[in-house]
């Protein structure tokens, strides 16, 4: 898959919509989402920031990067051989499980052995900063505590496409910034990211190109300052 | 993913289950052997104390069947809403919706594992040898966990779609509770026709029987009717598979919508 200007293609969504009935009018938390015939290419070693109001289709628009759901009408492309995981913090915890049963699930849903999850688990354990209640059940854990298990686990995996989903956006300031700084790391080898968050800061900091979403649409692409702008006018 | 991780991942989901159920009860493990036995009991006060069958062998009749349909019921109930209950992990992974049921069920094997055990005891404490026909019971097992694997995807598909099938099978389970012969003798009904319309109507009436006829009377279990619950539930199985893994994007926006 190669792009008009010659750069490999690792995602594209061809005229993707997705609509559907619910009869209680919910989705995820209470809001409707659908999206309308959204084209979009993602380059390899690209950053890409998704930004947009609460509720425009944003985590939809990342289910569908990664496979989770299907569009309704158009297609979603994946370069041939490429792996994706869809990285979010909270939703997916077993409540009832410890961090380090929820971390050893997870790993091993993302497709590694169990040999391979046990191995990160040390890992895991000493970059949270969990300490002790890592072994204790995740439904006594604080926000700030799913946030740092919840972006470890994600951190650990290791996939050509990361979709992030808000997850820096969570914990107290000091892990956010040692979050942000494995983040980029990460990012800065030929990692291709796409990464939705509110926070402006983030997005400009994070990403070398932005969209913006509103009502099922794209409305801005492009070099995030001014993608951003278009974002502040729509607020 | 590999056929051997499915089958790692759906073992290490099952076991961790097992053991942050055994932790939140004071008694554990305990519970295993003790809810099936509370279970069994119930129905002994109820029959035998109270109604008084007049079977001299009634609570060995009446173990052989319920805890085998305990095993089918919880698990099947269980499995039925498992997609729905891990949509968290549904809304964040592409992984065959096959998967959240078979954990279920691979939970209540390991359970089942320990009551059969029981179940042994009591047999050669009421004076029952083992005999080579007992080996007739791995394929009775084997078409019963077909079975149960077929139902618990045929369930969990069913709770994904429409909700309000989670009531429909719970009372379902109520329904087979009364009728699949668990605590009378489907050979013993007034019409000899009315045993043969129910063994052939209701599989796990036949089942129920089986586990009877190889433990308490060394018959082994009419392997023709056998082998066709046993391939019947392999098809149901086979075809549910498909369905899942063709549809699983769809599953996924109905368990989140």
């Amino acid at each position: 898959m190669i792009s008009a200007d010659g750069k490999p293609v690792m995602l594209s969504l061809e005229e993707v919509s997705l609509s559907y009935q619910s009869r209680r009018q919910s989705f995820d938390h209470g809001s409707h989402h659908v999206l309308e015939r959204v084209s979009l290419e993602i380059h390899e070693g690209e950053t890409l920031g998704i930004i947009g109001r609460n509720g425009v289709g944003k985590t939809t628009m990342l289910r569908l990067m990664a496979g989770i759901l299907a569009p309704t009408s158009g297609r979603v492309r994946q370069h041939p051989g490429k792996t994706s995981a869809l990285l979010t913090i909270g939703l997916g915890f077993r409540p009832d499980l410890s961090g380090r049963d929820n971390a050893m699930l997870a790993a091993m849903l993302q497709g590694a052995t169990a040999r391979q999850a046990r191995g990160y688990l040390e890992e895991i354990k000493a970059f949270s900063e969990l300490g002790d209640s890592f072994e204790e059940r995740v439904k006594t854990y604080s926000a700030g505590m799913l946030a740092r298990l919840g972006f470890t686990t994600a951190l650990m995996t290791h996939v050509d496409i990361l979709l992030v989903d808000e997850v820096l956006s969570v914990g107290d300031a000091q892990f956010r910034e040692k979050a942000q700084k494995a983040m980029i790391e990460r990012i800065t080898g030929d990692q291709t990211v796409v990464f939705v968050s509110h926070m402006e800061g983030q997005v400009r900091d994070i990403c070398n190109r932005a969209i913006c979403i509103e009502a099922g649409r794209i409305v801005a692409d492009g070099e995030p300052q001014a993608v951003l702008k278009t974002y502040r006018e729509l607020r | 993913m590999s056929l051997v991780q499915y089958f790692r991942l759906v073992d290490t989901m099952a076991r961790m289950s097992l053991r942050a159920e055994a932790s939140r009860y004071f008694l554990g493990y305990i519970w295993w052997i003790l809810e099936p036995m509370l279970w069994v009991s119930v129905f002994y006060v109820v029959f035998e104390v109270l109604l008084q069958t007049g079977r001299a062998d009634f609570l060995v009749f009446l173990m052989c069947g319920k805890l085998a349909f305990l095993w089918f019921s919880k698990s099947v109930n269980q499995a039925a809403n498992s997609i729905v209950m891990n949509r968290g992990l549904v809304g964040r992974i592409n992984v065959t919706k096959t998967l959240f049921p078979l954990a279920v069920v691979q939970e209540g094997l390991y359970r089942q594992g320990a009551v059969f055990l029981l179940l042994f005891g009591v047999l050669l404490v009421w004076g029952y040898t083992p005999s080579p026909t007992w080996l007739c019971l791995v394929p009775v097992v084997l078409v019963n966990y077909l079975m149960i694997v077929a139902c618990a995807y045929i369930g969990a598909c069913l709770v994904c779609l429409v909700r309000d099938f989670s009531m429909i099978i719970a009372l379902g389970m109520t329904f087979l509770l009364f009728t699949s012969g668990i605590f009378w003798d489907v050979r013993a009904l007034p019409d000899p026709a009315m045993t043969g319309l129910v063994l052939a109507v209701n599989p796990l009436a036949f089942l129920l029987d089986a586990y009877r006829q190889v433990l308490m009377f060394n018959t082994p279990p009419d392997w023709a009717h056998l082998g066709w619950v046993g391939l019947g539930s392999a098809a149901l199985l086979y075809v549910m598979v498909v369905i899942m893994r063709r549809n699983s994007q769809y599953f996924a926006l109905k368990a989140l919508s």
